[in-house]
C-alpha cells in the first residue's frame, strides 16, 4: 500500500508539474523548472535530515553546516591552497564534511544518546553554531564565491545546459537533480534490502533489541552520522555555486528551513518522501515568487505588486506549508510509523 | 440515599477496540465503592472517562445530579472530584509540600496577574496554602517528609503522598486507582484503616480500583466487577466474592492475583 | 473539608519549627553585606567605567531580560523556542515606530512618557506574537514545535522585518533615547530598572500558584489537570508572559540601538540566546541572568585581558566579537554534556546562602532521600520531556509525541540502571494510562525490560 501511495503521489506531482510547466498561451512557465532545480537541493539536504531522524530520532540542525564546511574546504583547495582541480577538491570537501560528521557523532551525539531528544536537539544547534563561529573566525564574514563544476557558459560565451519548460537549467542544476535521483534510489534500496540498512532501521526502533541481537549501536550511529554528513557535504558543495555566495553559515540560513519542510512533508522517515518533498517545496517557493511578481493589487490608489505587499512571500509560503502540514497531518504526506 | 456519582451507559472505543461498553456505576454518598476486575478490564479507562481525560463515545457522567460529561478535567476537580493514578500522580520536580500546595490550585484566593505583580494578598494566601498543606500532611503522618523531593522515596510512601495531594484538592469524592500497590500486607491494612478514618472525619465518598482482595473486603461497602469493558456483576464484597463468574474471571486464583499485583510494582513504563 | 480537617488534626505542629533553620542576626547582616557588595559593585562599575562599557552593560541587562523570557519557555514550560528574535524584533520595531512615527520623537528629543508608552505597546505586541505560538504549542510539542518556532522567527526575519513602513524602507526606524536617559550610562541604569522589574515578576511567578501550575504542566499535563489546573490556559499564559518579557527587551533594545534595522535580529542571534539560557542553567533565574550577561559582555571581557586582545586583533586580525559564537556554543556544549545544571548550579551554594539557608556545597538543601543522579539524563527533568508523559500523550492519539515516546524508550533501554533514579520520579509523569485493554492484549506492562 505504501508503494501505491508513493507511486500515486509521484504521478500526481509529475502531472501537476507538466500541466503548470507547460504554461498557457504565453508560453511555458519557467518557474516550475526553477522550482525543480532548487527543490532538488532541498531534497538533498532533506535526505540527510531524514537519515539522521531514522537513526537517532533527532532533528539535526547541523545538517546545513556539514554542507558549508564541505564548501569551504573545497573552496580552500580550489582557490587558496594548492589550487587543485575540481575533481580533487570536491572529494576533499566531502571528506571534510564526513570527518566533521564523525567528530560530531563521537563528541556530541554519543554522550547524549540516552538523553531526551530535545536536549540532543539543542546540542546539534550548539554544534552548528560552533561551526559557524569557527568559519567566521577562519574566513571572516565576507562572502566568497565557489565556481560551479561545469561553467554556466562555455569558452565562446554560449550558455551550457538544457532548456526545460522555457528555463535554461545550468549544468550544476542538472548534476544536482541527477545525484538526487540516484541517491534517493540507492538509499531506498539500502534501507529496504541490505542487512546493514535494515539494522539501522532496527536500531532506530529499538536500540536494546538491536544490541541483544548483536549489532553494535555505536557502529550504527557512526554510520548514520557519517552518511548524513556525506549527503550534507555533497549538497553544500553543489549548492554554493548556484546560490552564488559562500558565507559562514550559508547553508543553515539559506537552505535548512526549506529542507526541514521538505523532510516533514515527506513524513520525516521516508527517503523518497524527502526527495518528493524537496521538489514540492521548491515548486511552492518558486510559484509563490511567480505569484508575487505576477499579481498586483491597488491599495490607496497605487498599484502594488503582491511581493511588495507581503515581503518575503516565497519564504512565507514555505513556512505556511510547514505549519499546515504539522497541524493537519503531522505524519507527512508519505510518512509511516517507521 | 443520594448518589454522588452516576455513570450511565458509558462506552468508549479506541480504534476498533471496545474499551468500555454500556457501563453503569452508581456511587452513593458516604460509601466506599470498589472497582475490581482483571487487568485490561477497563477500570482505569473508566476513571479517565469520569475525570474527563478521555471523552467517551456514549453515555453520561453525573456528579451530584449535574451532568459533567462535557466539562474539562480541571472543572471536575474544582467541583470536588479528586483522583489518584495507577502509577504515581505527583509532580516530580516539586517537593512533597509544594505538591500539596499545587493541588489546592482551584481554591487559591488570588489572581494570576496580582500574583506576578506581588499583590500583598498573595503573600498571606501563600502562607495559608502552606499551613493547610502541612495540616494535610500531618493528617497522614507525612509532615516529616514535607521538604523532601520525591526521588528515592519508597513507592508505598509515594502512594500515600498522592492521597495527601488529592485531599489537598478538597474533594468530596475520591477516585483511588490501586492505592495499596507497592504496600505490604500490613501497610495495606493500615491504609484500610486510614481510608475509613478519612471517610469518617472528612465525609468522603470513595470509588477505588483495588487488587488487594482483603482490603476490598475490609473497607468496601459495595463492589463492581469489570471484565472486558463490561460490568460483570455487582454487589456486596462477600457476595461478589462467591459469584461463580467472578471466581472464574478474576478471583478464582486470588493468591496468584496478589502475586501478580506484587510483580507490577516496580514497573514504570506502560507497555 | 477545612473545618472538619482542622478538628481532626491533633498532631502537634510545633515539631516542625525545629526543622526550619534560620540564620542568626549576624548571619543576616553578613548576607545583607555580601548582597550589598554585589549590587553595589555592579552599580559602581556602571557609574564609573568608560561610556562604551556602560553601553555594553545595558546590552547585558537587555540580554538578561531576553534570557529570562526564554527561560520561561525553555525552563518552565519545557519547550524550545528558536524564534525569539521574532518576538524581540517585532517589539523593537513597534516601539520605534510608535515613538518616531506616532508620538513625534525627533532625533534629538523624546519624552520619557513616550518611551514608557512605546515599551507598553512593545510588551503587548510581544505578548500577542507569543500567544500565537502558545496556541500552536497546544497541539505540537517537542522537536516539531522547535521547528515551528524556527520557522516563526524565520518568517518574521524574512517578512515582517522587511515591511517598508516599519523599517523605514530598510534604512532603519529611529528610536531616540528618552530625555534624561540619553547617555549610555543613564540608559544602563534605565535597563537595570526594567531588569529588576522582570526579575521581580519572575520571582513572584515561581513563588505563586502560576509558576507551580506551569511547572506541574511541564511534568505531566494529566497530573496537573487533576490538581485542578487549567492546562490550556496556563500554557498559553506562559508563552504570553515570555512574549511580554521579550517585548520589554525589544523596546529597550530599540532605544539602546537608537536605530532599529532588521539585521539586528537574525537567526544566529536567536540560537545564541537559547544557548546562553542553557549555559546559565535552565529554570535557574540567577544562572540565566549571569549567563546572558556573560554572553553580552564576553567580547569586552577579552578587552580586559590586554595580551589576549592584542593577540586576537593584531596577530590574528580578528574582532573579539567573532569569538562570541565560538566560545558561547562551546560553553553550551560543555554544559549540556557535562554540567546540565549550568552556571546556576555552580553558584547555587552562594545563592542559597544569601537566601537564608545554611552554607552547603551540596547542590540541594534537601539532603534526605537524595541519591546521586546520573549526569546524562539530568537535563531530562529540566526540559520536561518524559518518556512516560509522552507515552500517555500517545495514548491520547497525538502521534508526534508518540514517536518521541517510542524513541525515548528505545534509547533509554540499553542502560536501565543508569536513569533508574530519574525514572522513579518519572513514574509520576505517567498520569493517564494507555487504556487497560492494551495491557491485556500485550501482556502486563513491560516486565520484559
Amino acid at each position: 500500500m505504501r508503494t501505491g501511495i508513493v507511486v500515486g503521489a509521484t504521478a500526481a506531482l509529475l502531472g501537476l508539474i507538466l500541466i503548470l510547466g507547460a504554461g498557457d498561451d504565453a508560453g511555458p512557465n519557467p518557474y516550475i523548472a526553477i522550482g525543480i532545480a532548487t527543490g532538488a537541493l532541498y531534497g538533498l539536504v532533506a535526505l540527510g535530515l531524514v537519515l539522521v531522524y531514522k537513526g537517532s530520532r533527532v532533528f539535526n540542525f547541523a545538517q546545513g553546516e556539514f554542507g558549508t564546511v564541505g564548501a569551504f574546504i573545497t573552496f580552500v583547495f580550489l582557490e587558496q591552497v594548492l589550487k587543485v582541480p575540481y575533481y580533487v577538491a570536491f572529494p576533499l570537501g566531502v571528506l571534510g564534511a564526513v570527518l566533521m560528521g564523525l567528530f560530531m557523532e563521537r563528541v556530541v551525539v554519543r554522550p547524549l544518546m540516552n538523553s531526551p531528544r530535545i536536549t540532543l536537539l539543542v546540542a546539534t544547534i550548539a554544534f552548528a553554531l560552533l561551526t559557524v563561529g569557527i568559519e567566521i573566525v577562519l574566513f571572516l564574514p565576507e562572502p566568497k564565491t565557489l565556481r560551479p563544476l561545469i561553467a554556466a557558459t562555455d569558452a565562446a560565451g554560449n550558455p551550457n545546459g538544457l532548456a526545460v519548460f522555457g528555463y535554461l537549467m545550468e549544468p550544476q542544476n542538472l548534476i544536482v537533480i541527477g545525484i538526487l535521483v540516484v541517491l534517493a534510489v540507492v538509499l531506498a534500496y539500502f534501507f529496504s534490502k541490505t542487512d546493514l540498512g535494515l539494522a539501522v532501521l532496527a536500531t532506530s526502533q529499538d536500540a536494546f533489541a538491536t544490541r541483544v541481537v548483536g549489532i553494535g549501536i555505536e557502529r550504527m550511529s557512526r554510520f548514520i552520522w557519517g552518511t548524513a554528513a556525506f549527503l550534507g557535504g555533497l549538497a553544500g558543495i553543489l549548492y554554493v555555486p548556484i546560490s552564488g555566495t559562500l558565507t559562514p553559515g550559508a547553508m543553515t540560513t539559506g537552505i535548512l528551513i526549506p529542507a526541514f519542510t521538505a523532510a516533514v512533508l515527506g513524513g520525516m522517515t521516508s527517503l523518497p518522501g524527502a526527495f518528493l518533498g524537496g521538489i514540492v517545496v521548491g515548486c511552492v517557493q518558486s510559484l509563490a515568487n511567480w505569484a508575487g511578481n505576477t499579481y498586483s493589487f491597488t491599495i490607496d490608489e497605487t498599484v502594488k505588486p503582491l511581493q511588495s505587499i507581503i515581503p518575503g512571500l516565497p519564504d512565507v509560503a514555505i513556512i505556511l506549508v510547514l505549519l499546515i502540514i504539522l497541524l493537519a497531518r503531522p505524519q507527512g504526506l508519505l510518512g509511516s510509523e517507521a | 440515599m443520594t448518589s454522588v456519582l452516576k455513570v450511565e451507559d458509558l462506552g468508549i472505543r479506541f480504534g476498533g477496540l471496545v474499551a468500555l461498553d454500556n457501563v453503569n456505576v452508581d456511587v452513593p454518598e458516604w460509601e466506599i465503592v470498589g472497582l475490581i476486575g482483571p487487568n485490561g478490564a477497563g477500570k482505569t479507562t473508566l476513571f479517565n472517562c469520569i475525570m474527563g481525560a478521555y471523552q467517551p463515545n456514549s453515555g453520561t457522567v453525573t456528579y451530584r445530579e449535574r451532568d459533567i460529561s462535557l466539562l474539562p478535567t480541571h472543572r471536575r476537580v474544582a467541583l470536588g472530584i479528586g483522583r489518584t493514578f495507577q502509577n504515581i500522580g505527583l509532580v516530580g520536580g516539586l517537593t512533597v509540600l509544594e505538591n500539596c500546595m499545587v493541588a489546592q490550585h482551584p481554591r487559591i484566593g488570588y489572581g494570576a496577574i496580582g500574583a506576578l505583580l506581588g499583590a500583598p494578598r498573595t503573600f498571606s494566601e501563600e502562607r495559608r496554602l502552606r499551613n493547610y498543606a502541612m495540616e494535610v500532611l500531618d493528617f497522614l503522618d507525612l509532615s516529616h517528609l514535607a521538604n523532601s523531593h520525591l526521588d528515592g522515596l519508597p513507592y508505598g510512601t509515594l502512594k500515600l503522598i498522592e492521597i495527601a495531594t488529592v485531599l489537598a484538592t478538597d474533594p468530596d469524592l475520591l477516585l483511588l486507582d490501586e492505592p495499596s500497590s507497592g504496600m505490604g500486607p500490613d501497610e495495606a491494612h493500615d491504609l484500610g484503616d486510614r481510608l475509613l478514618k478519612l471517610r469518617k472525619t472528612l465525609n468522603l465518598t470513595v470509588l477505588m480500583i483495588e487488587h488487594h482482595v482483603p482490603l476490598v473486603v475490609d473497607v468496601c461497602d459495595y463492589v463492581y466487577v469489570l471484565n472486558f469493558g463490561q460490568v460483570l456483576t455487582e454487589g456486596r464484597p462477600k457476595e461478589v466474592q462467591k459469584h461463580p463468574e467472578v471466581i472464574a474471571a478474576y478471583l478464582g486464583g486470588s493468591a496468584t492475583e496478589e502475586a501478580s499485583s506484587e510483580e507490577e510494582i516496580p514497573t514504570d513504563v506502560p507497555a | 473539608m477545612t473545618a472538619s480537617a482542622t478538628e481532626a488534626l491533633e498532631a502537634p505542629l510545633a515539631a516542625r519549627a525545629e526543622e526550619r533553620w534560620s540564620p542568626s542576626v549576624q548571619g543576616w547582616v553578613a548576607r545583607l553585606l555580601v548582597l550589598g557588595l554585589i549590587f553595589g559593585s555592579v552599580l559602581w562599575a556602571t557609574a564609573n567605567v568608560p561610556s562604551y562599557w556602560a553601553d555594553r552593560i545595558s546590552l547585558a541587562a537587555i540580554y538578561a531580560i531576553i534570557g529570562l523570557s526564554l527561560n520561561i519557555v525553555l525552563g518552565y514550560v519545557g519547550q524550545v523556542s528558536l524564534g525569539h528574535h521574532g518576538f524581540v524584533g517585532i517589539a523593537a520595531f513597534v516601539a520605534a515606530y510608535y515613538a518616531t512615527m506616532k508620538a513625534g520623537c525627533t532625533l534629538d528629543s523624546c519624552a520619557f512618557g513616550t518611551f514608557l508608552t512605546a515599551t507598553l505597546y512593545a510588551a503587548i505586541s510581544g505578548g500577542l506574537a507569543a500567544m500565537l505560538l502558545g496556541l500552536i504549542a497546544l497541539r505540537i510539542k517537542g522537536l516539531y514545535l522547535a521547528l515551528i518556532t524556527l520557522a516563526y522567527g524565520f518568517a518574521a526575519e524574512r517578512s515582517i522585518f522587511e515591511i517598508p513602513f516599519l523599517t523605514n524602507a530598510g534604512a532603519g526606524m529611529p528610536a531616540t533615547r528618552p530625555n534624561g536617559w540619553e547617555t549610555d550610562r543613564e540608559f544602563a541604569f534605565l535597563t537595570f530598572i526594567f531588569l529588576a522589574l522582570v526579575i521581580f515578576v519572575d520571582w513572584r511567578l515561581l513563588r505563586s500558584k502560576v509558576g507551580r501550575a506551569i511547572l506541574s504542566i511541564k511534568h505531566s499535563e494529566a497530573v496537573a489537570s487533576t490538581y485542578g489546573i487549567n492546562v490550556t490556559a496556563y500554557k498559553v499564559f506562559a508563552f504570553i508572559l515570555s512574549g511580554i518579557f521579550a517585548g520589554i527587551a525589544g523596546s529597550l533594545f530599540a532605544f539602546h540601538e537608537t536605530n532599529v534595522v532588521s539585521n539586528n535580529f537574525n537567526f544566529a542571534t536567536a540560537l545564541l540566546w537559547v544557548l546562553m539560557v542553557v549555559v546559565g542553567g535552565l529554570g535557574n533565574r540567577i544562572g540565566v541572568v549571569i549567563g546572558s550577561a556573560f554572553f553580552a559582555l564576553f567580547p569586552f571581557l577579552i578587552l580586559l585581558i590586554g595580551p589576549l586582545d592584542h593577540f586576537i586583533r593584531d596577530t590574528l586580525g580578528r574582532e573579539p566579537d567573532y569569538f562570541t559564537i565560538v566560545i558561547g556554543s562551546t560553553l553550551a556544549l560543555l554544559t549540556i554534556i557535562l554540567h546540565p545544571g549550568g552556571i546556576g548550579e555552580q553558584v547555587s551554594p552562594i545563592t542559597r546562602w544569601l537566601g537564608g539557608k545554611p552554607f552547603s556545597l551540596h547542590p540541594d538543601g534537601h539532603e534526605k532521600h537524595k541519591e546521586p543522579k546520573a549526569k546524562g539524563p539530568g537535563l531530562l527533568a529540566k526540559f520536561g520531556l518524559h518518556r512516560e508523559e509522552n507515552g500517555s500523550e500517545r495514548a491520547e492519539g497525538e502521534r508526534t509525541d508518540g514517536e518521541l515516546a517510542a524513541l525515548g524508550r528505545a534509547v533509554a533501554s540499553p542502560t536501565p540502571s543508569r536513569d533508574h533514579d530519574t525514572e522513579r520520579v518519572d513514574v509520576s509523569g505517567n498520569g493517564v494510562q494507555p487504556p487497560d485493554v492494551w495491557g491485556a492484549l500485550v501482556g502486563r506492562r513491560d516486565d520484559a525490560r
